[in-house]
């Protein structure tokens, strides 16, 4: 039988994760498990060890993690231990991790606890953008090259790291590439589509990776039975989404979801690491400054509103960007890094006349199907 | 004849000496504003920049705190209620949310709201976040930029990872990060306040904090004593003076007399519940409102001989000396919160290194069972508690009770229901005590 390819292939690794890690594994390759978008992945695949991005699931009940951790924390990382104590993520030589937020700072530490792999090391990421957090973490990420040296038995060049660093930013254009195809109206290519080839993406070796894009973009541009035009063209932004049960639930409305901003989305790819003569200059502005996450502090201006165009600019210019008419705020249930950001952020979208939701949900299956009825509703409002 | 009823808990006399300070400290910003000098609302923050705030003349107003007096003064379900009203989601951290119906109340009527506990919190000049700990200490005053157009300053503390941090040259760069940053906001405060740090005040006041840590930190050393000579509820008494007052004159004075008062207790084996049959230690804040909850346990024969690693001064002698008075600050922030952590990362133990703290804690001080006080939004707080109840009880054979609380929701913690189970968990302190004996583990 053939290989699958483009959109069904996507499909078939978001749908068994582990299935193409398991394989190299067996090849001899060593998987190095990571959390969120902050530990720098130009370093581990430039010493031939393969990424893998460690998510929860919606579907699997908690029951090992409760003892280690209480239940008042984000679900999506008590299931991604609780996941790791079950042995689902046995295929793991290691985990990279970094200070997203202060619950994933601890729940580093955990992992290496209660899941002891062979490798591993956690960056500290500072909460401030100034000249000496951007030295701080240029040191830590030195360290974390130096770790994994150690670990893989052999050194890293900067200008391998520079050719590296290359690599993943041509996949991030791939990335950007494909979002693009979902400016039209209707979007050549749905939300769900969309979050199932980024998931893929963040399961499989970085060339693969590459390789998938292309055939999705090329397969995505040719064929003529795309999402249908809907009334509403809508924003996602908020905390992870690492199932697509969200984004289907919406798209079986009369909405097609064309932009994220969220860290299994856009956030994952934008910006490019500039190329710097140190490389671990480029590196620390892209990883701290560039990244949108609300973790990280943008210093306050002289005025509220100012420092609202600071922090939220570019989702006018995503909504500009891709036409969108409607903004759903989405966070799991003990977010505080975007539970916080909740009013402000309502505030600047209403301030450009963005219609906006905001929904909370507590990460299981169960407990997205209430939200449906008000998300029809917030539809009726814009279409 | 009336007579006075014997507390099984035998409180500090010396303990009387630290109330007026309290009185004062709650005080002094309504009173700054007053006098129209710059009040900062502030994260608690006695490590690192409440010494920059008192050198330049700033007087510190902690909203966090403020939560705490909301709460028991029965002020905060307004305020809750506000704060959802404003869109903030409902699992936010107890005190931000207490903190936003305040500010929006305040903002709404223009001034302090009249029933405001303690003649409420006065507008604040400036605003001083914190890296440290938990996401809520600088999203929390982020968000209250909608309320106050006043400058905020974040002011950082790393979170390295204990196996990190030992790496070759880490301690060094870590510690020249969090100098820059100090560095960084003295330059803020200068330019806001126009006027020049008093480096010469700044090392007086850290000479006074350090001697005061000094003496606090040896009363408690004492409480290693079988029986212990000073109980958890004299500890939490004396904690927030010893932090926040370190400075002022007299504080010294009275913490000698503590240490005195400790010591003159061990000399004499008195210990501060009459037959000491349980050694307990206790974990976060404690149910302020509930507090006599203590005396029903010490009548049972449990006394509470230590508390959460992070609520106690660092061991000064191992500091390294510096002339700097912001490397000293830095230095202070490493011995207080990962000095230990960092020892059992070079040792090769695993993990964050906070459950590991409590083990040492528990073996130094002979504890038979750890009481811990979870707190419902307050994440950072409880985060680690189970996992430390795993350790104790897989590595130390120490038990753990745990007792829901929060530190806003006081109908969360029902001492009736506590009691009852204490009284179960004296068989389960028993049962590993027999087998810390068993297994020789030494208590």
């Amino acid at each position: 039988m053939a290989e699958e390819k483009g959109l069904t292939r996507a499909k078939q690794i978001y749908n068994q994760r582990d299935k193409r890690a398991r394989e190299l594994k067996a090849e001899g390759k060593k998987i190095i498990g990571y959390m969120c978008i902050y530990p720098p992945l130009e370093m581990i695949t430039a010493l031939d060890l393969v990424p893998f991005r460690i998510f929860g699931d919606i579907n699997e009940p908690i029951t090992k993690a409760d003892s280690c951790l209480p239940t008042i924390v984000c679900p999506f990382l008590r299931s991604s231990i609780d996941l790791g104590m079950k042995g689902k993520y046995d295929f793991l030589e290691g985990l990279a991790g970094a200070h997203a937020c202060d619950v994933a700072e601890k729940w580093c530490h955990l992992w290496n606890y209660y899941i002891d792999p062979p490798f591993h090391h956690f960056i500290d990421y500072p909460h401030v953008v100034h000249k000496a957090s951007l030295e701080y973490l240029k040191s830590g990420m030195n360290d974390f090259t130096k770790s994994l040296e150690k670990y893989a038995g052999k050194e890293l060049s900067q200008e391998h790291l520079k050719e590296e660093i290359k690599a993943h930013n041509a996949q991030r254009a791939l990335v950007r590439e494909l979002y693009d195809l979902r400016k039209p109206d209707p979007p050549l290519i749905s939300g769900t589509e969309t979050l199932q080839v980024l998931i893929a993406l963040m399961s499989i070796p970085l060339e693969e990776g590459s390789e998938l894009l292309r055939e999705v973009i090329k397969e995505v541009k040719q064929r003529k039975d795309g999402p249908q035009k809907k009334a509403a063209r809508l924003l996602i932004w908020g905390s992870p989404i690492d199932n697509v049960a969200l984004v289907e639930m919406i798209e079986s409305l009369d909405a097609n979801v064309v932009m994220d901003d969220t860290c299994v989305g856009s956030r994952h790819y934008w910006p490019d690491v500039e190329i710097t003569a140190d490389p671990l200059d480029g590196m620390a502005h892209r990883y701290l400054d560039g990244l949108k996450c609300p973790r990280t502090f943008r210093e306050t201006t002289q005025s509220y509103q100012e420092d609202l165009e600071l922090r939220f600019g570019y989702i006018k210019e995503y909504a500009r960007d891709w036409n969108v008419n409607g903004v759903i705020l989405e966070s799991i249930k003990f977010c505080d890094t975007h539970g916080y950001e909740v009013p402000s952020l309502k505030d600047y979208l209403d301030s450009i006349g963005l219609p906006n939701m905001y929904l909370e949900h507590e990460y299981t299956m169960v407990a997205l199907a209430p939200l449906r009825t008000r998300v029809q509703a917030f539809l009726e409002m814009i279409g | 004849m009336v007579t006075e009823q014997k507390r099984a808990i035998n409180r500090l006399e010396s303990r009387k000496l630290l109330r007026p300070m309290l009185d004062a400290m709650y005080d002094s910003g309504g009173e700054a504003a007053k006098a129209g000098k710059p009040v900062a609302w502030c994260m608690v923050n006695f490590w690192e920049g409440d010494p920059i705030l008192r050198a330049m003349d700033v007087t510190a107003i902690y909203p966090e705190n403020y939560g705490t007096v909301c709460a028991a003064m029965g002020a905060a379900q307004e305020y809750l209620g506000r704060s959802e009203g404003e869109g903030f989601p409902t699992h936010l951290c107890g005190y931000a949310r207490n903190c936003f119906g305040y500010t929006s109340k305040m903002v709404e009527l223009g001034d302090t709201p009249p029933a405001a506990p303690l003649g409420g919190m006065a507008k604040p000049t400036f605003m001083l976040s914190s890296g440290a700990f938990c996401d809520a200490r600088y999203k929390w005053f982020q968000a209250l930029r909608r309320y106050w157009d006043v400058p905020l300053w974040v002011l950082e503390m790393p979170h390295p990872g204990i196996h990190e941090i030992a790496m070759e040259g880490a301690l060094d760069y870590t510690i020249k990060y969090v100098v820059a940053e100090l560095r960084e906001f003295v330059a803020f405060l200068e330019r806001l306040l126009g006027k020049k740090m008093d480096w010469d005040r700044l090392h007086q006041l850290l000479d006074s904090q350090e001697k005061v840590f000094e003496v606090w930190g040896a009363a408690n050393e004492l409480r290693k004593s079988t029986p212990c000579p000073m109980h958890a509820r004299d500890f939490w008494t004396m904690m927030v003076p010893a932090y926040y007052m370190a400075a002022m004159p007299g504080t010294l004075e009275a913490y000698q007399a503590v240490y005195d008062e400790v010591k003159s207790r061990v000399d004499a084996g008195i210990g501060s519940v009459a037959n000491e049959k349980y050694r307990l230690g206790f974990a976060e804040l404690p149910p302020w409102h509930s507090l006599d909850f203590f005396n029903d346990l010490a009548e049972r024969g449990w006394n509470f001989v230590t508390e959460s690693p992070g609520y106690h001064p660092p061991p000064l002698s191992k500091m390294e000396r510096v002339s700097d008075p912001l490397e000293r600050i830095a230095r202070l922030i490493f011995e207080n919160f990962m000095g230990d952590m960092m020892g059992a990362g070079v040792e090769g133990e695993r993990g964050a290194g906070m459950a590991q703290l409590y083990l040492k804690m528990a073996r130094e001080y002979k504890v038979d069972g750890m009481l811990f006080h979870p707190l419902l939004s307050c994440r950072t707080a409880t985060f680690y508690l189970t996992h430390a109840a795993d350790v104790l009880l897989e590595r130390g054979r120490v038990p753990s009770f745990l007792m829901q609380g929060d530190i806003v929701d006081l109908t969360v913690f029902d001492p009736t229901r506590a009691l009852s189970e204490a009284e179960a968990f004296e068989e389960t302190m028993d049962h590993y005590r027999e087998l810390r004996k068993k297994e020789g583990l030494g208590w």
